[in-house]
């Protein structure tokens, strides 16, 4: 059956997301968008019986108030938002039966930063450009175009989810409050306009995230860079400054440098841009992004291509219902 | 310099970002669109998605499907295969966009940038200076005297970077600083040498010579040519913008706003770079329209 969910308070954007995203319109500058913990995400949508490509709801540092307008069964991942439902304390991880007229409150996160929320048949937006992922930034996708805002209606598709069900403890990320995280980096495409003493200092320092950082860019604050000569014996179409190359794309995951300051360009990401990317972040190492909150040090930890493949199958073999219990 | 070895840079897991060249050069990026639309004919298992931009291609492809090794040396053989850039065709749209030059939107954004932020002389008059030309009307007749290549897209969703194909239409033109904190939609803006339709209202840092009521982004989809995408172009098409007179252009608004403006676009145009090269030889640079 079919049922509605109304959002009493929106939380601090919360959005429509849906795995793995929006492909096939990058070259015209739409991102991928979709959930940047998807390993949680995924987790959610199989606790609740769903297809991995039904939508649900991403859920930042502030997670909502939802009141559901008929039975449903709903599951909670990802970062720890201390959610009741009709004041009891609402259990993370875990596929729940909730009732007609039941209301699920999320407060701040304390543990991690992004929260999923799956509810049995997925949520039913229009998809756009083939997916339902909210891009907030250009008003497309998930609902209306935006993040949820207080006083409006979710529709929810019918779907039989059973209840009980649990994710395995060693299958879920380990998300912690050490503040501390080490984030894989593959070194790439644009490494050699850094200098070899630039690529030690980036991997042996501190690089702390700055409050400036969203689903676009995680903008991080750390020693000055060392420019290879390449970065200044250039042609005129490169730019002035030593991080500028002739515009090119950018892979979701580079460490965009702008001037000093390095962006990791995550799903949200501008597709393209005149400054070079020497490192990227893979695939498996998004969740750890995504669960770290400003302030938070990272070091990064160089890896091979394969090694960033054979993580993110190792990711990929966790999101299975294996991992149900 | 077109590379004799095109680099394969890795970007992550599943990302290679594939550099031909390293400058700003029409048949370079000529030569990056025709690649790219020779690897999507082949349609190879595993890759997502392509990202083509002035000198390079990102490549997005699922490492489960296909390795790194194995995409590379497949995309390899293609771009081996391409024969010589002289004997390269591609199919490349036409679309056609109205604009009204020195027009009353931009006149008031303009006029609300000095006001809010900074004084600045207006931007045609910019142009007219730096390019040394006679007037506005010069600078309507030189900038819709060309067809422009859709070189790139990005920064933001449906803007396009758009390089005069006529040499003589080529015009200079700097950037605002500091940077306009809003743009309207439409707005036809110059910066470096590069030309733009904002596909949106935002901010931004080119000049700004006139307006279209015609949007090249969609995000209702209200139009007949936003029916499959959201945005109108992508490389490798190009643009020919034509004057119209605020009458017209008020027309044009008015279709728009009903839903039923068509967009005026020749999908049957192709382009050939020898014919292209061989018209260019032709040309009297000191000629100007």
């Amino acid at each position: 059956m079919a049922l509605n969910i109304d959002v009493i308070k929106a939380g601090l954007e919360t959005s429509v997301q849906d795995f793995p995203g929006r492909y096939g319109f990058w070259e015209q500058g739409f991102p991928p968008s979709g959930p940047f913990d998807m390993w949680s995400f995924r987790l959610a949508n199989i606790l609740v019986g769903n297809a991995p490509e039904a939508a649900g709801l991403e859920c930042q540092f502030m997670g909502p108030t939802l009141k559901f307008s008929d039975d449903c069964v709903i599951a909670f991942t990802g970062a720890e938002m201390n959610a009741t439902l009709d004041g009891e304390t609402f259990p993370m991880w875990e596929s729940v039966a909730v009732a007609a007229g039941q209301t699920l409150a999320c407060g701040f996160a304390s543990v991690g930063a992004r929260a999923y929320l799956a509810v049995s048949g997925g949520i039913e937006v229009p998809q756009v450009l083939g997916a339902r992922a909210t891009f907030h930034m250009a008003g497309v996708g998930g609902l209306e175009g935006h993040a949820l805002k207080d006083g409006q209606s979710i529709a929810v598709n019918g779907g039989a989810g059973v209840p009980g069900r649990k994710v395995k403890q060693d299958c879920r990320p380990k998300i912690a409050n050490g503040k501390q995280w080490q984030i894989e980096v593959v070194q790439g495409p644009n490494d050699d306009w850094i200098a070899e003493e630039g690529i030690e200092r980036f991997l042996e320092s501190e690089w702390k995230l700055q409050a400036r950082s969203n689903r676009t860019g995680y903008r991080l604050e750390g020693p000055e860079w060392i420019f290879a000569d390449k970065a200044s014996s250039k042609g005129p179409e490169h730019g002035e400054h030593p991080s500028n190359i002739l515009d090119h794309g950018y892979p979701v995951g580079s460490i965009n440098l702008c001037g000093q300051t390095p962006i990791i360009l995550v799903n949200d990401a501008p597709s393209a841009g005149g400054f070079i990317n020497p490192f990227t972040v893979p695939s498996a190492a998004f969740w750890k992004l995504a669960q770290s909150k400003p302030n938070d040090i990272y070091r990064f930890n160089r890896v091979s291509v394969e090694e960033a493949q054979e993580m993110r199958r190792g990711i990929d073999g966790l999101c299975v219902e294996d991992s149900i219990e | 310099m077109i590379y004799d070895e095109p680099k394969f840079l890795p970007g992550g897991d599943r990302f290679i970002e594939m550099e031909l060249g390293d400058e700003l050069n029409f048949d370079l990026n000529f030569l990056v669109h025709s690649l790219s639309a020779k690897i999507r004919e082949a349609e190879i298992a595993g890759l997502i998605e392509l990202l083509p931009n002035m000198a390079s291609i990102v490549i997005s492809y699922d490492p489960d499907l296909i390795s790194f090794a194995d995409l590379k040396s497949e995309i390899l053989s293609h771009y081996r295969n391409m024969g010589s850039l002289e004997d390269m065709e591609l199919l490349s749209p036409i679309y056609y966009i109205p604009v009204l030059y020195c027009d009353h939107v931009t006149r008031a954004c303009w006029e609300d940038y000095c006001a809010k932020i900074t004084e600045k002389e207006y931007d045609s008059d910019i142009l007219v200076k730096l390019n040394d030309l006679d007037g506005y009307a010069q600078l309507a007749r030189i900038h819709s005297g060309t067809e422009y290549w859709v070189a790139a897209l990005g920064f933001y969703p449906g803007l396009a970077s758009l390089i005069a194909l006529d040499p003589r239409c080529r015009l200079t033109a700097p950037k605002y600083n500091p940077p306009r904190t809003w743009t309207a939609k439409g707005t036809i803006g110059y910066g470096g040498s590069v030309t733009c339709v904002y596909p949106a209202n935002t901010p931004g840092g080119y000049q700004m010579i006139g307006h279209t009521p015609v949007p090249v982004c969609d995000i209702e989809q209200s139009l007949p040519a936003f029916k499959q995408d959201l945005a109108l172009l992508r490389p490798g098409d190009r643009v020919r913008f034509f004057p119209v007179g605020r009458e017209e252009y008020d027309y044009i608004e008015s279709r728009v706003t009903a839903g039923d403006y068509v967009h005026n676009v020749a999908h049957y145009a192709k382009f050939s770079i020898r014919a292209y090269h061989e018209w260019l030889g032709t040309l009297d640079m000191k000629e100007r329209f």
